[in-house]
């Protein structure tokens, strides 16, 4: 099995970047135009997470907050793999190792519905939908890969990579 | 009440074109949504359709041109959705009108739950 690195980056995740990324990565040739839509979508959706969340982040003139991570895009033979890599509290990891194994239990009907539920009950304005997880799994029709390595006893780096299949 | 008119950028393709006009009742959104604090964005939009409805009170059509839109921004959309049904059960003419590309399958169950979610009818057609 061959596989290629698109594109890789360690910084923090400015809505430039992230944008300039993903169209290239919707454009950057004619072939599987259905995975690269999924993908585009999938990487601005945990590309933005890394940007919201990471407890490693920027302060911009006091007042933006930009998170520092790490991202990576590899073609296989048959799909894409796109991994998020960025710091949470140890505690958050937890929390979250259990929304991706709630998410990788529930078939699309499931995660349909939780993705209505959830977005109904979200209390919105800057906490967005909370959907973002449901979305890259309704939208890949794969599994989340979820990797916690612990920094300290507060903190933890969280992986995390979904597949994109071609066909 | 004024127009709301708001253009693309080719340097930030994140924030959606919008024209929301009183006189012809109609209000636009076209393009992609994934800019970062979505909630500042469209809380001006949102207060806008709040306006029309407590002092224009005439019908209302939302044309949705959305190629991508981040699931911030579904949040916003569907705040959007709900005000819009609650005018139409309180006798409003609302229409709400979604283009999607049909080469983009997603786009379609996004619409369907959309309407589960907020009650409303929405006319999917094809770009």
């Amino acid at each position: 099995m061959t596989s290629k690195t698109i594109l890789s980056y360690k910084g923090p995740f400015y809505i430039e970047l992230i944008s300039v990324f993903g169209t290239n990565i919707r454009n950057f040739n004619d072939t599987y135009s259905n995975a690269r839509k999924k993908l585009f979508k999938i990487f601005i959706e945990l590309s933005q997470n890394v940007s919201n969340y990471s407890e490693n982040f920027h302060m911009v003139n006091n007042v933006q907050r930009i998170g520092v991570g790490e991202l990576f895009l590899k073609e296989l033979d048959t799909a894409y793999c796109f991994t998020t890599i960025n710091q949470v509290k140890r505690t958050d990891a937890e929390i979250l190792a259990e929304r991706c194994e709630i998410v990788n239990a529930s078939d699309q009907m499931k995660l349909r519905e939780l993705k209505r539920e959830q977005r109904l009950n979200s209390p919105g304005e800057k906490f967005g939908a909370r959907i973002g997880l449901i979305q890259a799994v309704m939208l890949s029709k794969n599994q989340l890969e979820y990797k916690v390595e612990n920094i300290n006893e507060n903190f933890s780096y969280f992986s995390l990579t979904v597949k994109i299949d071609k066909y | 009440m004024e127009n709301i008119i708001l253009t693309s950028s080719p340097t930030t393709p994140y924030f959606p074109e919008v024209s929301f006009d009183i006189d012809k009742g109609i209000c636009e959104i076209r393009g992609e949504s994934y800019m970062e604090e979505t909630y500042k964005f469209y809380l001006p939009l949102i207060n806008w359709i709040k306006d029309y409805i407590k002092l224009i009170k005439k019908p209302l059509v939302l044309d949705i041109k959305l190629i991508y839109l981040n699931t911030s921004s579904t949040k916003c959309v569907l705040d959007i959705l709900e005000i819009l049904k609650d005018y139409e059960d309180d006798s409003g003419q609302v229409k709400v009108n979604w283009y999607y590309d049909k080469s983009d399958p997603d786009m379609i169950d996004e619409v369907e739950d959309f309407e589960a979610e907020s009650g409303i009818k929405i006319e999917l057609k094809e770009f």
